[in-house]
């Protein structure tokens, strides 16, 4: 603090007044709290954050939660007891409990939860529409399988997978997404659906979805964080299909992934990291971030591309704009 | 000097040890070791909500040192106390969410229940090493990897809660294990930890049991020849020691978490073997390492959130504390290959 302080005397000495009178607001501290940063969608927050550090010159601190839950309540206490930062973005539903008692704690410290929708209306929801994106994700699985053996590396099991990691609400809404779209777009595919019951087991991962081969699905969808990356490499080593989650993973097994549900954490970090610093205050509701922002986006692999027929690129962008417009509902999963 | 001096000595060597090699290491990342030291120590003991937060952490770790104790003093290794903590804790929660009981009585049942499952499932590899002589290091190395997934099945598919993260119904607060104080999350199963360890090393030093039970640990043929029942006494020494792992469990569901998680609390099975080794298998000594990890754990919360020298730095100096007890080991086995044995029958 003294180290801004006299900076900024320097600066107004040195330079306009202008200078002056921007050091005299309180710098935007910001700090986030997850046990996951080192995987998909964490990787995407931290890539919002360190975007909004570098171009609005904030205080960043990044927290590792670790996996003990013991640890919790303390590193939230820890964090917030100074009322240092102005926002603390916290990912992860393990940590739920433990925010909502640091919240209860300290009542004028603003948490940002990254990721659904709590009970309480003292804290601020990034809320994802990953339905709207599994839908889409839905459709082009669904087609895809419905052609057969027309497609390259597609059986005639007119099936599609999906891999959880846990059975939580945000997964089963990436579940729901995925069969609405499927049935929408190819009534006659069924989803099999399995979860691994972890997010940090790739060979379960791996184990699951060539069960899901065998049972002739040839597009297995990864929502499992860690575990997922044993969905990519069983896509690889089976030559059959995957589609990633979170991040763009096409590059994760070549060939083989038709494309990624992206989930921008990144943008939402940002815009809202960036509301703060314009001086409009974030404050607790809810924030969705949908297809119509580009919150969530289904990007294909430029290698598939190329592959996919034109009736199959037209019926998503159809999709999309129905999406977008209203015209066609995506349920949330209850 | 006398051999538990030196002892002493040692341990306390091989700990500053890797307190100088932690502190390159945090040079290495750019930070200053005097800062990142004070910091662990203003995490550990800064205000009464520190030290409360670290005798929270050491609480498991004491329990579950203990354990190894019982189980290293009669020659036996148990490396199954994170699984039988495991399970300890999960069978506690069944009984605080499945079973309506009076105030006390529940919570009393609980613990009771955990302890019978710690035993129960260490009672598969301890029959196994009394009947067919299996090696216990890796039988019960083993089964905490099916009991960590067993209670994860156990938790998802069968008593998940709706909604929400993967975790049983909350326990019902007849059987909440009382708090110590209104600011912290510190319970009663601190003191059930101290007077454990401290019956224990009574037990050790006092009875005849105790007795016979060293003597089987430190030299089993000599005890065999005395006439104790070796097998016997190796059998049962697991089933407590497993007993208490399982103890462990129920205080940290009935005392902190209030529940069970998939996965709660992993690691400090381990952590509780290292600072019974530390402690060379005396319980009163396991109380000090276990204050020590305790602290270095609470200290380490603070140290991430105000320095840039990661939590984890905890764990390489306590991995580095590992590798300088077991040199001392060997070095000091190579001179008198008995007092080796003694310490540990690898």
């Amino acid at each position: 603090m003294k180290k801004i302080i006299s900076k900024c005397i320097f600066a107004g000495a040195a330079l306009v007044a202008s200078v002056s009178l921007a050091c005299a607001q309180d710098k935007v501290s910001v700090a986030a709290i997850s046990g996951y940063f080192a995987q998909g969608f964490g990787v995407s927050i931290v890539n919002g954050l360190n975007k909004a550090k570098t171009d609005f010159g904030i205080d960043l601190k990044l927290v590792d939660t670790g996996n003990r839950a013991l640890d919790y309540e303390e590193q939230f206490a820890n964090l917030a007891k100074d009322g240092k930062y102005d926002l603390i973005f916290v990912m992860g539903w393990e940590l739920v409990d433990a925010l909502q008692k640091a919240s209860a704690a300290y009542p004028n410290q603003r948490f940002v939860f990254i990721d659904g929708v709590l009970d309480s209306d003292k804290m601020i929801y990034a809320n994802f529409a990953e339905e709207q994106g599994s839908f889409i994700a839905g459709a082009l699985a669904g087609m895809i399988e419905s052609k057969g053996s027309a497609f390259d590396k597609i059986g005639d099991g007119k099936a599609i997978g999906f891999v959880g990691g846990r059975d939580i609400p945000v997964i089963r809404n990436f579940l729901g997404g995925y069969e609405q779209g499927s049935k929408y777009a190819a009534p006659d595919i069924t989803v099999k659906p399995v979860f691994a019951g972890t997010f940090d087991d790739p060979a379960k991962g791996s184990e699951l979805t060539q069960a899901l081969y065998n049972e002739g699905a040839d597009i297995v969808y990864n929502v499992a964080g860690p575990t997922g990356e044993g969905v990519m490499q069983a896509s690889a080593a089976a030559d059959k299909y995957s589609i990633g989650v979170d991040i763009d993973m096409c590059s994760t097994a070549p060939g083989n992934v038709l494309g990624s549900m992206l989930k921008r954490g990144d943008i939402a970090v940002y815009s809202l990291i960036k509301d703060e610093v314009e001086g409009h205050k974030v404050m607790p509701g809810t924030r969705t971030f949908d297809l119509a922002s580009g919150g969530v986006e289904l990007k294909v692999c430029d290698d598939i591309a190329p592959k996919i027929p034109e009736e199959v690129k037209a019926k998503l962008d159809e999709i999309r704009k129905g999406i977008v417009d209203g015209s066609i509902k995506v349920a949330k999963a209850k | 000097m006398s051999d538990r001096l030196r002892a002493v000595y040692g341990q306390l060597l091989a700990v500053l040890f890797a307190l100088a090699i932690g502190a390159i290491i945090i040079l290495m990342v750019d930070e200053s070791p005097v800062k990142v030291f004070m910091t662990l120590l203003r995490g550990a003991f800064g205000d009464q909500a520190k030290i409360a937060g670290t005798l929270l952490q050491t609480t498991p770790i004491l329990i579950c040192g203990v354990a190894a104790c019982i189980g290293l003093r009669g020659g036996m290794f148990n490396v199954g106390i994170e699984g039988q903590l495991f399970l300890g804790g999960f069978a506690a929660a069944w009984v605080g969410f499945a079973l309506p009981l009076p105030a006390g009585v529940h919570m009393l049942v609980g613990l009771a229940v955990a302890t019978l499952a710690g035993a129960a499932w260490v009672a598969i590899p301890a029959f196994f090493r009394a009947r067919y002589n299996t090696n216990e290091v890796v039988s019960t190395i083993l089964s905490n990897y099916v009991a960590v997934l067993l209670t994860s099945y156990f938790t998802i598919f069968l008593f998940k809660r709706p909604g929400g993260w993967s975790e049983t119904p909350p326990i019902l607060p007849t059987a909440y294990l009382p708090e110590l104080f209104s600011f912290s999350r510190l319970n009663w199963g601190l003191v059930i930890g101290l007077v454990l360890a401290l019956s224990v090393a009574w037990f050790f030093r006092y009875t005849s049991k105790g007795y016979s039970i060293s003597m089987v640990g430190s030299a089993p043929k000599f005890a065999e020849y005395g006439g104790v029942n070796v097998k016997r006494q190796g059998f049962l020494v697991l089933l407590v020691s497993g007993a208490v792992g399982g103890l462990a469990g129920g205080v940290e569901t009935l005392g902190v978490h209030h529940r069970f998680m998939e996965g709660f609390a992993p690691g400090f099975g381990f952590d509780g073997l290292i600072a019974a080794l530390l402690a060379n298998g005396s319980p009163i000594g396991t109380i000090v390492t276990a204050l020590f990890f305790g602290a270095l754990r609470s200290g380490s919360l603070l140290l991430e959130v105000e320095t840039t020298a990661s939590r984890e730095i905890i764990t390489v100096i306590q991995a580095l504390i590992i590798l300088s007890v077991s040199a001392q080991v060997l070095m000091k086995r190579r001179g008198d290959s008995t007092a080796g044995e003694r310490r540990w029958k690898f």
